[in-house]
């Protein structure tokens, strides 16, 4: 009984959590602001991504252009959203995605031993090499959007207002 | 699942898919606007150096690799990194990193004088081996040839190859 009043709590305590407004809004400067800046550099040279993907040795060469292409502008979007506080749980649901595509990629690349640079943040070979502070880096980011797919964008935010101002029922629940 | 959820659910979908939508977009048309990327021009094929002679390490194919192998006159340079040669290489394959080119080639130098010097990397997608090849022509070895086919065609065609332990 006691173990079940705890679990109680804590989700009492959760559910609490993720609806402070100033907490979400944290989560989603912090959040958005490392997709925006992880993006850039990809954006301007799409190339050097490319290299980062291939060091992977997950995809074949002839595939690799298309998500060097795509992905930058996907968490450039997301990124930005979520900083502002539109769509931001369909941007949550595709940076969980990604974040869980990245993890997958570290560590099996981890596993099979390769001495390669994340080529998250920068293009930069010469960056450190990928590690469990990447992983560690990657869980922060996937639990941050988890959050924010739960709770929303929260009443600071663009769509907030926009919602307001429509007359449109700003709450919708999952 | 609630009505009021599945709506839920169904809008961030819809709007997981208008990013991913966006983002497809505003992808290709920015690498086509500033030709890079997937629309970057074809990086050009890396070009033999010309010795002085009108001379160039010679591309071989696999048939030949093969022949040299065979006849024990010919030393296998693995221009990988370290890792991927102890996944395995060609047997008896040296690894020299294109990076260590400098501080490795008085080794080479000192292999005797009839030995062939065949580079290889991966395969077609790789060109460290010509590089290695054209840096060796320059420092005046030109006994090299290149396997262009590399580990790939050596390896899909069951050839001899060993793996190594640090």
């Amino acid at each position: 009984m006691e173990g079940q009043s705890a679990s109680h709590g804590n989700v009492h305590a959760m559910k609490k959590l993720l609806r402070n407004t100033c907490f979400i809004l944290a989560l989603r400067i912090v959040l958005g602001l490392a997709f925006v800046v992880a993006s850039l550099e990809k954006i301007v040279d799409p190339d050097a991504f490319g290299i980062s993907i291939s060091n992977y040795k997950i995809l074949p060469a002839f595939i690799i252009p298309v998500p060097a292409t795509i992905l930058p502008w996907m968490e450039l979007l997301c990124g930005l959203s979520i900083f502002f506080g539109v769509l931001v749980r369909g941007s949550s649901l595709l940076i969980t995605t990604m974040l869980l595509v990245f993890l997958f990629a570290v560590l099996s690349a981890m596993a099979r031993g390769l001495d390669i640079t994340c080529g998250c943040f920068t293009q930069d070979p010469d960056a450190a090499t990928i590690g469990w502070i990447k992983i560690a880096e990657n869980i922060s980011l996937l639990c941050a959007s988890l959050c924010l797919f739960c709770s929303g964008e929260g009443s600071l935010s663009l769509d907030h207002y926009l919602r307001k101002r429509t007359g449109e029922d700003p709450a919708l629940p999952m | 699942m609630s009505e009021t959820a599945a709506k839920g659910l169904r809008l961030t979908i819809r709007e997981a898919l208008l990013i991913s939508v966006a983002a497809t977009i505003l992808g290709f048309a920015y690498t086509a606007l500033t030709q890079k990327g997937i629309f970057s021009a074809p990086s050009p094929t890396p070009v033999l150096l010309t010795s002085d002679e009108g001379l160039s390490p010679e591309m071989i194919q696999i048939e030949e690799a093969q022949e040299l192998f065979g006849s024990g006159t010919a030393v296998f340079i693995d221009t990988r990194d370290e890792l991927e040669y102890r996944a395995g290489h060609i047997k008896g394959a040296i690894n020299i990193p294109l990076v260590e080119f400098d501080t490795r080639l008085d080794s080479l130098r000192a292999l005797p004088g009839d030995e062939v010097l065949i580079t290889y990397c991966d395969g077609t997608e790789c060109s460290s081996c010509i590089e290695f090849a054209n840096r060796l022509y320059s420092a005046g070895i030109s006994n090299v040839k290149i396997f262009f086919g590399g580990w790939e065609e050596w390896k899909a065609s069951q050839l001899p190859m060993e793996t190594s332990t640090p």
